[in-house]
């Protein structure tokens, strides 16, 4: 009895403590929802999911995943906005179509004004990889062809629009090539198109690597800033003269108007996260590399990626007509 | 002999109590949420993916693919008692299937179904163990352009189908492609058809539209029905397929099994065409296809040997080359990578522990389902016999629970509904949904396949004759809507035409 009685003591005595501090210390008070905008058990939700279970340790309170998909990921997130609560207790993963998006037609959202962007989390691994049968050794043996032959190079991509699409493009533009793109649905019809040859090059995230590591597909260059640990041989495309990294990176926003603490709260909460060793542990197993980014950089790069997109999306004649 | 030495091997893993406890969950859950409308394997494997975390590899994934194949044997429950298929794949079954039910014979329905599962459950098993690596190189022989022509040869299908008017499934059919035409235009990323809606972005899902048009519509039509039983008044005379069922059956079921083992196989083929297709053979070879429609045993023993037989196929791509045919088999592929195997060419020799042990639970897992299914008959038998202001209410709200679950979008409960009611009206004046859900599952298909070909081939449509698989395909199509023309296959849709004019 007595013992109790001491234990509640000194809860009472922290709780006193606690109240006695700044007010958005007393965030959070009870769960917070998380919108994952993919379907559940795809490799986006069981990294969030890991990344969640790890922040809700550090912020005391259980952080629950409501896998909200469609519209290529920004149903989740223009849900979030439009209900508008931003209190903190409904945050969502942001993927990089909740900014293509509205470059290519019209929507409910704007993202350089509706969202409280929180912190950059991470994002994931592509590369180019040819049959092994192929001619192409290397990169440079399929810049050549191209130039050659201009707009006989195919590649797969997972998808008209996708980061792998516009991703390649830029490449092409780059290196004054014309390639030409044949958009599959996600990453096992592209496995399938460059195995049976039926597409020359595959432009995709790692869904390659058992083929890779097989023999059967080669990799020819990966999009991320440094080597992959898997593939330390194949170059990145800094190394081949392509000034760019392209992981189609995502972090968590809640609605505008967010109380700055609560946002530095959850801030502090997930980078603490992206060091959880079994957070790293999911991460490598999808191939996605953490990539940090604190709120004021992620909101600077929220207007770079959008500039940036623009430009090829309108080349590519995606972009949305002005009236 | 090496062989049989992994086949050991691999049912001395799968008969650990452990893994088998976990086999048994996985094929009870399947049976179960086959048997709910709405539930489809897809939402009960992604709700249930995070539960294996804690157990090997072989649990895990065991309990996975148990709740995958389970799901195909439960989902022609539904389809034969009440008319709505517990799955997509099990669409086709209704046609047949419930019509035998009403003429109380829902039980040798049932037990063709379950024992025809089991029968090409275990052939797809054994030809996995087989020949798997070998048949790998089909999932990739099929390009864009072989594709396409395989989807022409599937919209054939359709015309074997229809009940009745052929001009009534040529217009459902139509509004099928249209409806699948919904979403981001899959060349150009444009959209179509969305009237700048976001949820319309990926297009509308197909368990809504089909628990719609089967279920909430089927529910509709038999609420003005005043309580006019038709099965209680069948007195039911047995619950096992006689001689003269197994005599009728064991041909569907042989070709069904090899039509669903290799479809199966191909990306995006999988069950649900699988299904469709052993219907439309199986009428096409028939003395007498104006039994179909009207409860033929053919038209239940095939699809269901036959969507079995696919999933087991479609472990094939996945094992061999880590390509998952459809979205069950990325479940699964997430299942494998969560627990830090990379299903690929090098899978089987890295991990034959796993190989051998998954495809010896699935042995296990199929006498499992036999034995879980065949009591159950007599108890689904009942089922019928429940009042129907307790069972409709109870269908409806397991639809609803089911299409919301597989997305968490009210929105598809809305899409659901509308189908419901538009389902409704089209059985009022006598329009029949199967040939629409065919059409919406292959249209975006034919199309997305027909622009990358030509994209492929720069233009050139010979590339469809050029290729031998291809053209195969085409002359196959061809010959099946050529063939009624002649004068000896004439008299015989006469023939069905008059039956079904009666």
């Amino acid at each position: 009895m007595f013992r109790r009685n001491r234990l509640m003591i000194a809860f009472a005595a922290v709780g006193m403590l606690m109240s006695a501090s700044a007010g958005a210390q007393e965030y959070p008070t009870k769960p917070i929802t998380l919108i994952v905008p993919w379907p559940a058990g795809g490799s986006t939700d069981i990294s969030m999911r890991a990344i969640a279970e790890s922040a809700s340790k550090i912020l005391g309170q259980p952080v629950t995943i409501d896998n909200k998909a469609g519209g290529s990921g920004t149903v989740g997130p223009a849900t979030m906005v439009a209900a508008g609560k931003p209190d903190g207790y409904t945050i969502a993963q942001i993927p990089i179509t909740v900014f293509r998006l509205p470059l290519m037609q019209e929507v409910s959202w704007d993202p350089a004004k509706d969202f409280s962007y929180i912190v950059h989390l991470t994002g994931y691994t592509f590369g180019v990889t040819t049959s092994a049968e192929s001619q192409f050794k290397t990169w440079k043996d399929v810049v050549d062809f191209a130039k050659a032959n201009p707009g006989k190079v195919t590649y797969a991509t997972p998808g008209a629009g996708t980061s792998l699409h516009i991703g390649m493009e830029q490449i092409a533009t780059l290196a004054g090539i014309k390639l030409t793109q044949v958009p599959f649905k996600g990453g096992a019809e592209t496995n399938a198109a460059v195995l049976g040859q039926h597409t020359m090059l595959q432009a995709d995230s790692t869904g390659w690597r058992p083929l890779v590591d097989a023999g059967k597909l080669r990799l020819l260059m990966v999009w991320t800033s440094a080597r992959s640990p898997n593939f330390p041989n194949v170059p990145t495309l800094k190394e081949l003269g392509y000034p760019m990294v392209y992981d189609s990176p995502f972090g968590i926003a809640g609605p505008k108007g967010m109380d700055p603490k609560i946002v530095a709260k959850l801030h502090d909460a997930f980078k603490k996260a992206l060091d959880d060793p079994a957070v790293i542990a999911t991460l490598a197993k999808f191939d996605m590399v953490p990539n940090y980014k604190n709120t004021e950089d992620y909101k600077k790069f929220v207007t770079e990626v959008t500039n940036s997109e623009l430009k090829v999306i309108e080349t590519l004649g995606l972009a949305k007509k002005k009236n | 002999m090496e062989t049989l030495l992994n086949v050991g091997h691999g049912f001395g893993i799968a008969l650990l109590p452990i893994n088998l406890l976990y086999c048994f969950i996985g094929v009870f859950v399947g049976t179960l949420v086959g048997v709910l409308p709405g539930i489809g394997p897809i939402s009960a494997m992604s709700l249930l993916l995070p539960i294996t975390l804690s157990g090997t590899p072989e649990s895990g994934i065991i309990m996975m693919a148990g709740i995958y194949y389970g799901s195909m044997y439960g989902g022609s429950t539904t389809s034969i008692l009440v008319n709505i298929p517990g799955e997509a794949a099990s669409v086709v079954t209704c046609i047949d299937g419930h019509q035998m039910a009403k003429q109380g014979r829902a039980g040798p329905a049932l037990g063709i179904s379950a024992l025809g599962s089991f029968i090409a459950g275990t052939f797809a098993l054994i030809a996995l163990m087989l020949v798997a690596p070998s048949l790998a190189s089909v999932a990739i022989a099929f390009g864009p352009a072989e594709y396409f022509s395989l989807m022409v040869l599937g919209l054939v299908v359709l015309t074997f189908l229809t009940q009745g008017s052929m001009a009534k499934a040529l217009l459902m059919a139509c509004i099928g492609i249209v409806l699948g035409l919904i979403g981001l235009d899959s060349i150009t990323a444009q959209p179509r058809l969305t009237f700048g809606r976001l949820e319309l972005i990926d297009g509308i899902g197909l368990v809504p539209v089909v628990m719609g048009l089967f279920g909430i519509a089927e529910v509709l039509i038999n609420t003005e029905q005043l309580i006019k039983r038709d099965v209680i008044n069948a007195k039911i005379t047995q619950l096992l397929p006689n001689k003269a069922d197994w005599k009728a059956s064991a041909g569907p079921i042989g070709r069904g099994t090899i039509l669903g083992f290799f479809l199966g196989i191909l990306p995006g083929g999988g069950s649900v065409i699988s299904s469709f297709a052993s219907y439309a053979l199986e009428k096409r070879l028939s003395k007498t296809p104006e039994r179909f429609g009207n409860g033929a045993i053919e038209g239940v023993a095939g699809p269901e040997a036959a969507n079995n037989a696919a999933a087991g196929g479609a472990f094939i791509p996945l094992m061999t080359l880590g390509i998952p045919p459809n979205v069950v088999m990325a479940l699964l592929l997430g299942a494998f990578v969560v627990h830090g195997v990379q299903p690929g060419p090098l899978m089987i020799t890295q991990n034959p522990g796993l190989f051998w042990g998954i495809v010896a639970s699935m042995y296990i897992g199929n006498v499992m389902l036999l034995v879980l299914n065949l009591p159950l008959i007599g108890m689904w038998v009942q089922l019928l016999k429940l009042p129907y202001n307790i069972l409709f209410p109870l269908i409806i709200l397991f639809t609803i629970i089911g299409v919301y679950c597989s997305s968490n979008n009210v929105f598809d409960v809305y899409v659901m509904i509308a189908f419901g009611v538009i389902g409704y009206f089209m059985r009022k004046i006598g329009y029949e949904p199967a040939p629409l859900v065919l059409a919406f599952v292959l249209g975006p298909m034919l199309e997305n396949n027909l622009r990358k070909s030509l994209i492929l081939s720069q233009g050139d449509l010979w590339t469809f004759v050029e290729r031998p698989i291809s053209a195969v395909c085409l002359a196959i199509a061809v010959v099946l809507l050529v063939g009624p023309l002649l004068p000896s296959f004439r008299k015989k849709r006469e023939l069905v035409a008059l039956e079904e004019g009666a």
